[in-house]
């Protein structure tokens, strides 16, 4: 097995390892909006940490979401034109388009990075009455932009193996489970 | 280069990237990335970024999240055979009483959960069977399926009204007021048409032989299925209504009661857990993931002047503010031939609600508008979800064009309903002016 296959298979695994962890925040989330609302209205109480803390959990939840989408092609698109087309034709089109998923991660990776770069070197803290760090959610930013960046590469080798312009000697990328529709 | 070509050329971009099928999500960012670093130089990308950390902040978009997860359980609980079942004992003598019935059920699901699959999947599977054994009409069992799966975007809570009032700046909770006498009115008017369409051709959904329509003790028993449901629209809707909730904190309420309603139906195990925790991550993903790009999108669209020249472009149309309106609807009906809703709504709403707006309309009233449209779009070809949904659950017996077939009078039934809200705007104005 050649180098790119291994990175791109060894890039697939961690980014689905990932999304199936970070897929359970949805739990806690949950139980800690719960609990708020449990607090407030029957104890009279409310706690300074429930809301803030499931807020920041889910700024993890959703920045976590976009690499793992991308392995199992769960982001949204067109399919009527791009559906039909033979495999190799469609390889050829998305790598062609993968241009501008570089575009925008590698800008959101850039600009992120210096957000996160300013936030962590002060150990910013959110300044509310809980006042937790939050350097480290920002720091969240540019890790998950590489790992989209990453798993688009990963994609990148398996279309062009797929062109039968790289050496192909195993499968990458997992059957795509497509997306999860109805909104 | 002029404004006129150079927004063209925005869109023309957007449009050709997106039929080849590049996820939307990167589309809106590479493109707007691009227009962004051309018109206002790299600096501009420094809001984008910034941008995308208040969405991870915003607390309103936490409710997405919960109300999918609520939707994705009680989807597997067994709350929508027991109320098939009740239904099926108190309509079944009716003529086309088991389709009213389902329809009824859609909107009972509609008011529990904020996504519109949840009761297309369960009615297709538990509903559709039943009534094609008992002679009821394909089509009209299908399309009774097509249109009530429809109104969970309607009536609240509704995801999608979450992100309209996201993008829009409006209040959730007046929105979610403002979908329910549309919802009602939606629901009479199908009920309306499938009874009237089966009091005259009684072989398209025939009455049940009097052996099969239960007894009154049975009958009465079989109430009961409706109690936990009640329990939950309630819980949720109840709270938001009477000011006791935020939505976040509602959806919230809805998880824990679809978990008790799934434990009373012995249904709550890991294995359930898992396979929603899954679904609702890769659907809120998609999601936030799309409005992380719509920031870079938004600030390249007026960055480069693009609104006021739209804006003054629409405001120029002859046939006066109604057919503005009207032209909007149409664009937003043939949009959803393609694009999904959150993406109708990031491209068009920042360019139409100014001028709704500017008009002298109501943007609450043209939410509902929009909504009831995407709800046409749900169950239309080509891109209908509610289609490919049914067709991935129903016999082999049935074909694709039994489902396209199905859903002409039933999208007609919704347009008409258009028309009622729109020469009667109260309909969707009242409970909201007197709620908030």
């Amino acid at each position: 097995m050649n180098v790119l296959c291994r990175f791109a298979r060894g890039i697939t695994r961690l980014n689905d390892r990932i999304g199936a962890v970070a897929a359970y925040l949805v739990l806690p989330i949950f139980a800690l909006l719960l609990l708020e609302v449990g607090l407030r209205y029957w104890l009279g109480r409310p706690a300074v940490w429930t809301g803030e803390l499931a807020q920041m959990l889910f700024g993890a939840y959703a920045l976590l979401s976009g690499a793992y989408l991308l392995v199992h092609s769960g982001h949204a698109n067109v399919d009527i034109l791009h559906g039909a087309l033979p495999p190799r034709a469609r390889a050829a089109v998305d790598v062609a388009t993968s241009v501008l998923l570089f575009v925008f991660i590698g800008a959101l990776l850039y600009f992120g990075s210096s957000i996160a770069w300013q936030s962590t070197a002060r150990l910013e803290t959110s300044m509310s009455a809980w006042n937790p760090p939050i350097w480290p959610l920002k720091l969240l930013i540019p890790i998950a932009a590489l790992l989209v960046l990453l798993q688009g590469l990963a994609k990148l080798i398996a279309d062009l193996q797929a062109l039968g312009l790289l050496p192909a000697d195993e499968e990458v990328l997992p059957e795509a489970e497509g997306q999860e529709k109805g909104l | 280069m002029s404004l006129e070509l150079l927004t063209l050329l925005f869109f023309g971009a957007l449009l050709f990237f997106l039929l080849l099928g590049l996820p939307l999500v990167f589309v809106l960012g590479g493109v707007s990335v691009i227009f962004l670093y051309f018109t206002w130089g790299p600096g501009a990308f420094f809001i984008v970024a910034s941008q995308m950390w208040s969405t991870m902040g915003s607390f309103t978009l936490l409710a997405i999240p919960l109300f999918v997860f609520m939707a994705m359980i009680l989807e597997r609980t067994g709350v929508a055979s027991s109320l098939y079942r009740m239904m099926h004992l108190w309509w079944g003598g009716v003529r086309g009483g088991l389709a009213i019935g389902t329809v009824g059920i859609c909107a009972l699901f509609g008011a529990m959960c904020g996504i519109s699959g949840a009761a297309v999947v369960t009615m297709g599977t538990i509903a559709l069977p039943s009534m094609l054994e008992r002679g009821y009409d394909k089509r009209m069992a299908l399309g009774c399926i097509n249109a009530g799966g429809g109104f969970g975007i309607l009536i609240p809570p509704s995801v999608i009204m979450i992100l309209y009032a996201l993008i829009t700046g409006d209040s959730v909770g007046k929105l979610f007021a403002a979908g329910i006498l549309p919802g009602l009115l939606l629901l009479v008017l199908i009920s309306g048409y499938i009874a009237i369409r089966c009091w005259l051709q009684p072989e398209l959904g025939p009455a049940l032989p009097p052996a099969e329509r239960g007894t009154w003790r049975e009958r009465l028993l079989a109430l009961r299925a409706v109690l936990l449901p009640m329990l939950i629209v309630v819980m949720v809707l109840g709270s938001i209504i009477g000011g006791i909730a935020t939505p976040t904190e509602a959806a919230a309420l809805g998880v824990a009661g679809a978990l008790v309603s799934a434990a009373v139906h012995r249904r709550l195990d890991w294995a359930l857990i898992r396979e929603a925790s899954r679904r609702t991550f890769r659907l809120t993903g998609m999601i936030v993931w799309i409005l992380f790009a719509a920031h870079a999108f938004s600030s390249a669209y007026q960055g480069m002047g693009a609104q006021d020249l739209i804006r003054e472009l629409v405001l120029d149309l002859p046939g006066g503010p109604w057919a503005t309106v009207i032209l909007f609807q149409l664009v937003i009906f043939l949009m959803a031939m393609v694009l999904d809703p959150l993406g109708i709504m990031l491209i068009t709403l920042p360019v139409f609600v100014p001028v709704i707006v500017a008009l002298g309309f109501d943007p609450i009233w043209f939410g509902i508008l929009f909504i009831i449209n995407m709800e046409i779009g749900y169950m239309t070809p080509p891109f209908g979800f509610n289609l490919f949904y049914l067709k991935g659950i129903v016999p082999p017996s049935i074909s694709m064009t039994d489902i396209y077939r199905s859903v002409i009078p039933y999208a007609l039934v919704m347009i008409l309903a258009m028309a009622i809200i729109m020469v009667f705007p109260r309909i969707a104005t009242y409970l909201p002016g007197l709620l908030f």
